[in-house]
């Protein structure tokens, strides 16, 4: 024999060897439970972070006084079964349901709501950014067994509103973890202490890559409304968007994100065992203009590149008509938004004609222009490049600047360093104009990213303030509205889309009920077919 | 020998105090604000400013840098300023899921990698000797990302012989922790069904990510094969009769092989930066995602810690290829002397 061919030989011998002990079909069926693909928080602990991961955490293993559901979405009481408000607004009365029980078995009260609140605020970490301008630690108090009092320092209509956003939490399991007067808050990322549908696993949870949980049959909801409810769910998210498809396609995960890409939507809805479940959602796709610097100081020159934007071709080309367009600050689907609301079109003629205009004015509408984008999020580098495109057709530079979210925001602190432009959305972390419009057009949240185009208008800030601070629903809807109008007149940014959330979900996922609060994570909804 | 050991031990040290060094001003040069990421999304610029005092980043840049090299000395990475968690327990969680691929990489680079390259150098200029080049070339300009999607369309997704992603079935789950190697932990716990499944799941990103390394000891097994077979001693074994393939093994690859060593120890350290992609798409929790989150996050303190645990692993790798090599051919450790 060769020596080649003894060489080979020894080679593909190892290589069958190894097939026939490690090939093997891979996806036999068997009974799994929910596999759930969608981003985990970074942090379990409910008070130390808010984003849009975070929301499944606080939805699923812990419960608030009051909580959203539906689409759109109604705010619902929770554990709380009433509550009430004195007339002048600053005085807020909530009463508990009985015999809620936390997932350690202890019953939940009054002192346990005020704990949390106070615990929120004591972190301020960025849940707390709703509450802290108007409530004080000390202005929570327990007025019996089972309800709480709030009083705020002034009138705060969206106080209501943002109760979902706080995750009662069971002091007594924190109480033996607290080190250096964190508030247990390092114990707590990696551990609950809840009393929501689901148990987490503290042993096999690791940070951003597995969580599994556990029905909890004693939830004070009950499980009446399923016949058979889902008892275990293990969340494993896919980093990269090509994996979770085929993941999904696949059999191994039942749930992408809700962000599915455009093009991957026929692709999901042509296999036999997966779907894609489609809500509009509150999500507005924003490319932003820094107001305080030139030319975007001078209103002719935001009207031309407000003008310069292909909406069209954009919402109905790129991303396939998966979006509803949304010429405003608010969602189209949000109340305070005039009825009449007309955005901007894309007509390059009229673009130039404001650019002439502005240029003549003084405003320097020939220097470079930056956009910086979210590099993870194509959709923002592919609306940049698409503008860019369009723009150059009337003599504007525009340069596309590759950044993360966290280099974005942490240079929108400063008008100086706030870049020329950038592309993002802004979600729903509570439903009321006041999460859209009041946060980012409000001067007073300069510095914050949420009002990055550094506008101040001040007749609109009086009548954010005065909106905020009404609890006549009708006089409140009236002067966003009046707000919307001045906004949209002034152009400050360019608003394109409003989502639709697209999530890839397995056939066999029952009950999946999308609220833009939560992005349809409530898992206490859901059954398994098989 | 021992005193051999001991200096390149005693090398290996400077270098490691330059990389935490290094580490610290590349970590404060990236893109972001650790603080307002760590405040999240609805923050204001005051609960900003509190977190960055509350992590000493408001404090001068020098003092920053002699706290963090103290901090290392002892240990201590400091928590993750976005998970609020010991970055050590979240490196150390994470860590044996990449040395688990790269070792499996690194095996099956050098199982194919030293036979194709004898091969190549043994038909000099032969068929297969040009399809050996064809593949190293090959191998190497190869983008893993690329070849990662192409495995798991045609192993996956259309055969369906190997899983798609992650470490083990879901359904399995893990076994219990005792090294972190999956492999190990589930003969450990005498789960061979996982042992099996563990194997599964490595098979593809292990092969993503041995490719370039393959292609490289290929390469060099090849030259240094060619170099000893021009030498008088092979001329001598011919000439008393010695078959082909006992010649090729045990003579000329014996002496060629001290060069593959030491490509292993380079290898070992581009296989761990290539593991970035490859975990990113095989889903592979491991210290690449990590670094991935840690810098879409802006963590510096989770892109140091990683930066000097690769860089302490890929140190000690080093060494250990030094002392190998002074095994296999102990003039190396007498010319050192």
């Amino acid at each position: 024999m060769s020596l080649h061919s003894r060489i080979l030989r020894l080679m593909a011998g190892a290589v069958a060897a190894m097939a026939t002990m490690f090939f093997a079909p891979a996806s036999q069926a068997q009974q799994r439970p929910l596999v759930w693909g969608d981003t985990l928080p970074a942090t379990l602990d409910p008070h130390a972070i808010f984003d849009v991961p975070s929301q499944f955490v606080l939805l699923n293993a812990y419960d608030g006084l009051y909580r959203y559901q539906g689409n759109p979405p109604q705010l619902i009481p929770w554990l709380a079964e009433s509550h009430s408000t004195s007339a002048d607004g600053l005085t807020w009365d909530f009463t508990l349901r009985a015999g809620i029980k936390f997932q350690d078995g202890s019953d939940m009260t009054a002192e346990d709501v005020v704990y949390s609140f106070r615990r929120l605020l004591g972190m301020n970490r960025a849940p707390a950014a709703a509450f802290s301008p108007v409530l004080r630690p000390e202005n929570v108090t327990a007025t019996g067994p089972r309800t709480i009092r709030f009083v705020l320092s002034r009138p705060y209509a969206p106080f209501l509103a943002a109760i979902p956003l706080v995750a009662i939490v069971n002091p007594r399991v924190i109480a033996p973890n607290v080190a250096n007067n964190d508030w247990g808050a390092a114990w707590l990322a990696a551990n609950t202490a809840g009393s929501g549908a689901y148990r987490i696993d503290p042993a096999n949870y690791q940070t951003r890559v597995s969580m599994d949980l556990a029905r909890f049959p004693g939830h004070f909801m009950g499980w009446s409304h399923l016949e058979r409810p889902i008892d275990t769910v293990r969340a494993r998210p896919v980093l990269e968007t090509s994996t979770r498809v085929l993941a999904l396609l696949r059999g191994e995960i039942d749930a992408t994100d809700s962000y599915l890409p455009t093009d991957q939507v026929e692709r999901v809805e042509r296999n036999a065992r997966t779907r894609v479940a489609r809500d509009e959602s509150m999500r507005v796709f924003i490319l932003r203009m820094n107001n305080m610097k030139a030319p975007f100081d001078n209103r002719d020159a935001r009207l031309c590149f407000a003008h310069a934007f292909n909406y069209q071709g954009f919402n109905e080309i790129i991303l396939k008509g998966l979006v509803v367009r949304n010429g405003g600050p608010n969602p189209n689907n949000l109340w305070g938004n005039p009825p009449d609301l007309q955005g901007y079109n894309f007509n390059l003629d009229q673009a130039k004609q404001y650019c002439d205009r502005a240029r003549a004015a003084g405003a320097p509408i020939g220097r470079e222009i930056e956009i910086h984008v979210q590099s993870e999020l194509e959709q923002t580098v592919q609306a940049a490049q698409m503008f860019q495109a369009d723009l150059r057709k009337i003599g504007i530079n525009l340069r596309i600047v590759t950044n993360t979210w966290a280099g974005i925001t942490a240079a929108t602190t400063q008008a100086q360093t706030t870049p020329d432009m950038w592309v993002h959305w802004v979600s729903t972390y509570f439903v009321d104009p006041e999460n859209w419009i009041g946060q980012m057009y409000d001067s007073q949240f300069h510095g914050t990213w949420k009002a990055s185009a550094w506008y101040k208008n001040d007749q609109v800030d009086e009548l954010l303030r005065r909106a905020r601070s009404s609890l006549d629903q009708a006089e409140r809807d009236r002067l966003y509205q009046q707000a919307t109008r001045l906004v949209v007149a002034d152009s400050p940014d360019i608003w394109v889309y409003n989502t639709l959330n697209l999530r890839g979900l397995s056939r066999r996922v029952q009950g999946y009920n999308f609220s833009p609060v939560g992005s349809g994570g409530e898992l206490r909804l859901m059954s398994l077919s098989n | 020998m021992a005193r051999y050991v001991i200096r390149r031990l005693l090398m290996a040290l400077p270098a490691l105090f330059g990389l935490i060094i290094l580490t610290f001003v590349l970590s404060r040069v990236i893109p972001g604000d650790p603080a307002a990421t760590l405040a999240g999304d609805a923050a204001t610029p005051a609960m900003i400013a509190e977190i960055r005092a509350q992590y000493g980043l408001d404090r001068p840049i020098i003092e920053q840098a002699f706290i963090h090299v103290r901090q290392v000395l002892t240990g201590d990475f400091g928590k993750s300023i976005f998970s609020g968690r010991p970055v050590a327990e979240e490196v150390i969680q994470r860590l044996p899921a990449t040395l688990e691929l790269t070792f499996a990489a690194l095996f099956i680079a050098v199982l194919l990698g030293v036979p194709l390259g004898l091969l190549a150098a043994i038909n000099h200029n032969g068929p297969i000797d040009h399809l050996v080049r064809l593949l190293s070339v090959g191998g190497l300009a190869l983008a893993s990302f690329w070849l990662a999607i192409m495995l798991q369309l045609l192993f996956a997704m259309e055969l369906d012989l190997l899983p798609l992603r992650g470490r083990v079935d879901v359904a399995l789950g893990l076994p219990p922790r005792v090294t972190g190697f999956v492999l190990l932990d589930s003969l450990i716990a005498g789960r061979m069904d996982l042992f099996v499944n563990g194997i599964q799941h490595l098979i593809l990103p292990a092969i993503t990510l041995s490719l370039p390394g393959l292609a490289t000891i290929a390469r060099f097994t090849r030259s240094g094969v060619l170099e000893v077979l021009q030498k008088d001693f092979v001329l001598y074994a011919k000439a008393v009769g010695y078959g082909r393939f006992r010649l090729a093994t045990i003579y000329v690859l014996r002496n060629a092989v001290t060069l593959v060593v030491t490509q292993i120890g380079l290898l070992f350290g581009a296989l761990i930066s290539g593991a970035v992609a490859v975990e990113a798409i095989f889903d592979w929790p491991g210290l690449g995602t990590y670094s991935v989150q840690a810098i879409i996050s802006a963590d510096y303190k989770a892109l140091l810690a990683v930066t000097l645990v690769v860089g302490f692993v890929y140190a000690a790798v080093n060494v250990l290829v030094d002392v190998a090599q002074a095994v296999i051919d102990p003039r190396v450790a007498e010319d050192v002397a």
